[in-house]
């Protein structure tokens, strides 16, 4: 099998398989079962013998867990990293299972915070922010917002992880990540402002005083109680709600 | 059944797929499901409500390392179902915003409580990986397809059953309340509603903040520029 094997096909393949990569995700394994199904395409395409093509799926089900976005960048580089184990270079299973756990984790740092701290809730700030402010097709923006990049990386990611190999993020795809997380910290920070002014003077009404210093408590409520980690901001909210029902029943 | 109720329940599916096992594109977001189910039901007003609040508050969950996050999937489905439900049922105002509390309150009720489920399902998932790999050592390549298509219908029937079941409890247990209690219900939700925004939105702000002043700053400034914009533009 020489080097580039992989078709454009084998690749879109790939990305699309990456949709169902928690589709059984578990303790024991997490991604492991997915991270092997949406590799199949490749591992067909390069290992014509059955026997070693079912020997390596059954490698690859093994642990692995990734930011699921970022995952298609790692998945690329280990279709990659498998190539060459199948032309006679010098990759054995323990040298991609070590590519796997060093990509993995990588990724995992670098989409956490990219994705879950910083993209998803600036895109559910557009919508929110759209929606208070008289437009009722907020939902639809945040969602564009989110999936211009979510799905943009998802199915170009197998192809950049592909041509870089396991140095992917040493290219300059980190930087731009990295500047994009700092970017977005900023861009949600504004949001957050607009949204408690347009939530204050709505279509430039002001609020009643009530409803003024109820949001100025829940602020100063959520600024003293995001300093620990439990209890979580639901169990928070389902308390407040519960003195809200005390406080108009004895009203 | 009414053909309503079956458009929550499915979405409730649907969104339980979404949320991890299925491409993760924020369609299980409660503001998008609230926006469909608003549609579905005519009352896109209500939905909004009850999924601006299950939005704020969702953003501030976060699915990182091994913490199982609230169920905010099945969670906006339940609460903006509920809401729009019991809104069906009364037609003055207070009363929409007494089925916006009980909503709400039914939303994140489910999404805590939904958590145990989840974990559940992961269980039943490792399971699922033993038989998948034991079957790819007996020379069965299709098993992965067939795990892989189990764990997608699993969730989603745990999704349509567990919105059903939420829904149908709540609708059924809560339709007396929200009819003759809906003054206290609408000035609970007059308090509730603010408090719970800000709320979220701290947590929000906490997030994108990480201890930067320059981004202090910017949500001051934003706060600030939008205020004055939004008051000289009423003038």
């Amino acid at each position: 099998m020489s080097p580039g094997a992989l078709s454009r096909r084998d690749l879109w393949r790939m990305a699309l398989r990456t949709t169902l990569l928690q589709a059984t995700w578990n303790y024991e394994r997490q991604q492991g079962l997915g991270w092997a199904w949406a590799l199949a395409p490749a591992l067909a395409r390069i290992y014509a013998d059955r026997e070693q093509r079912r020997a390596r799926l059954v490698e690859h089900t093994a642990y692995f867990n990734t930011q699921p976005t970022l995952a298609s960048l790692a998945l690329g580089a280990v279709a990659a990293l498998e190539e060459q184990r199948a032309s006679g270079a010098a990759v054995d299973a323990e040298a991609v299972a070590r590519v796997k756990s060093a990509l993995g984790a990588s990724l995992a740092a670098l989409g956490d915070r990219l994705f879950w701290f910083a993209l998803r809730p600036a895109a559910a700030c557009v919508g929110v922010l759209m929606v208070l402010g008289g437009h009722r097709l907020g939902a639809l923006a945040m969602w564009a917002c989110y999936n211009l990049l979510h799905l943009g990386l998802r199915v170009a990611g197998v192809g950049w992880g592909y041509r870089e190999g396991p140095a992917v993020l040493g290219s300059a795809l980190r930087p731009r990540l990295e500047a994009l997380v700092r970017g977005l910290g900023s861009l949600g920070a504004v949001l957050v402002g607009l949204i408690v002014a347009v939530a204050l003077v709505p279509g430039g009404d002001v609020r009643p005083l009530p409803y003024q210093a109820t949001l100025a408590a829940g602020l100063v409520l959520g600024v003293i109680t995001a300093q620990r980690a439990r209890p979580s901001p639901t169990e928070w909210a389902l308390g407040a709600g519960a003195l809200c029902l005390v406080a108009a029943w004895m009203r | 059944m009414s053909p309503r109720l079956l458009a929550v329940f499915l979405l409730g599916g649907i969104a339980a797929l979404d949320a991890t096992p299925v491409a993760q594109t924020m369609l299980s977001q409660p503001l998008v499901t609230s926006t469909l189910l608003g549609l579905v039901w005519g009352n896109l007003g209500l939905a909004l409500e009850v999924g601006v609040v299950l939005q704020i508050l969702a953003a501030s969950t976060l699915p990182v390392g091994a913490r199982t996050p609230e169920d905010y999937a099945v969670g906006g489905v339940v609460g903006a179902g509920v809401a729009l439900a019991l809104g069906s049922q009364q037609s003055f105002e207070v009363a929409h915003h007494a089925s916006a509390m009980l909503g709400v309150l039914a939303g994140m009720a489910s999404a805590t409580l939904g958590v145990p489920l989840l974990k559940w399902m992961r269980r039943r998932n490792e399971g699922l990986s033993r038989w998948c790999e034991d079957a790819l050592r007996r020379g069965d390549e299709h098993a992965l397809t067939a795990a892989q298509g189990a764990g997608v219908a699993l969730a989603f029937a745990i999704g349509v059953a567990t919105t059903a079941v939420w829904v149908g409890l709540a609708v059924r247990g809560l339709s007396g309340l929200a009819a003759h209690e809906s003054l206290r219900l609408g000035r609970a939700w007059g308090l509730a509603q603010p408090l719970w925004i800000g709320l979220g939105l701290a947590q929000l702000l906490h997030a994108f903040v990480q201890r930067r002043l320059t981004r202090v700053a910017l949500f001051g400034l934003a706060l600030l520029a939008g205020w004055l914009v939004l008051m000289v533009g009423a003038s």
